[in-house]
């Protein structure tokens, strides 16, 4: 979305003109559900957590600072959510409907079955290993691997200085290398 | 670890972040180091293991909006209907009270209602207590 449209749908939105919300949550609904999905393991926690980071960030929209984007502060939201969620039991981390609401890459599917059925076992590898790293870990790989965000961004989103990203990167990576170990997944 | 390349900066390499000159510097440490070059194969390794998972955009058939579209303009229609019945049952109870109807008739139309309310408000305390017990409250779907 360009950085001007969203500017004035989000004036719009603070005036209190909820129809000028819907692009905004549209725009933002692919990306938030998969960081949302990558942090919760599972498509229906993951749906209801964006529904109401949505809700969350319309009510907070008075505080939004206009010079910046939107989608850092937005994923910011989103992501603290995920974390209360978590903490409240209101959700665990669950794996078990993942595999059936992802779906493998287009390429894969040219390759035949059993391309895709490798590729599924190991995505169902990756994200028993992310269940093991816990949260702090998964948090950050999910950002930059799943979402491919600059280290700027995830310092935002974070909201921690942007010379730790490395740092928290490295141990998260070393976590699920271990895990990854511990499960006979086998690396160089 | 060779010196002066910390992990951070081979994160960086990997990912990306580096100045082209750090990257050169980066890169020519991993060609003239076998500990290094393991290392950076590993972490690249993790970091492709994730190129299996894709989310394609045709999977999510079901926007959030609705939903959130529902949160954001249905407390306003609550406020409003709540708002609206408090002001005309002042209203009524106004009515009411000055009608000139005989004392026993209101007595006996005031004990209806608030009978009503009474059992009303019961079976929803009941229903509230039931859910602070329910053993089952937390499970999700």
């Amino acid at each position: 979305m360009q950085p001007d449209l969203e500017r004035e749908l989000i004036r719009k939105c603070k005036a209190g003109d909820a129809r000028f919300y819907e692009p905004l949550v549209r725009a933002y609904e692919p990306s938030g559900l998969r960081l949302a999905t990558g942090m919760l393991g599972n498509l229906d926690d993951a749906r209801d957590a964006l529904q109401d980071a949505f809700v969350k960030a319309f009510e907070a929209l008075h505080r939004f600072d206009m010079r910046r984007p939107f989608g850092p502060w937005f994923f910011q939201i989103l992501r603290n959510h995920c974390r209360d969620m978590l903490r409240s039991r209101q959700a665990r981390f669950k794996l078990e409907t993942l595999d059936e609401n992802l779906e493998l890459r287009p390429a894969d599917a040219e390759k035949g079955p059993e391309r895709a059925r490798q590729r599924s076992a190991a995505s169902e590898l990756l994200w028993r290993a992310l269940e093991k790293v816990g949260f702090e870990h998964r948090e950050i790989l999910v950002l930059k691997e799943l979402q491919g965000f600059r280290y700027n961004e995830i310092a935002q989103i974070l909201d921690i200085p942007e010379g730790t990203v490395a740092s928290r990167l490295f141990h998260a990576r070393r976590a699920l290398r271990d895990a990854l170990d511990g499960m006979a997944v086998e690396l160089p | 670890m060779p010196d002066k390349i910390t992990h951070d900066d081979l994160m960086r390499f990997l990912d990306g972040e580096l100045s082209p000159d750090e990257h050169a510097r980066v890169q020519a440490a991993i060609a003239s180091s076998t500990e290094l070059a393991r290392e950076a194969a590993i972490y690249r390794a993790v970091k492709s293991s994730f190129q299996g998972i894709s989310f394609h955009p045709g999977t999510y058939h079901r926007s959030v909006w609705d939903g959130v579209n529902q949160n954001l303009t249905r407390p306003i229609g609550w406020i409003l209907t709540i708002a609206g019945a408090a002001v005309w049952a002042a209203y009524g109870v106004w009515v009411f009270v000055v009608s000139p109807v005989e004392p026993w008739e209101k007595l006996a139309s005031g004990a209806v209602v608030i009978g009503i309310l009474a059992l009303l408000a019961s079976v929803i305390w009941e229903r509230y207590r039931e859910w602070l017990t329910d053993p089952y409250r937390d499970i999700q779907r």
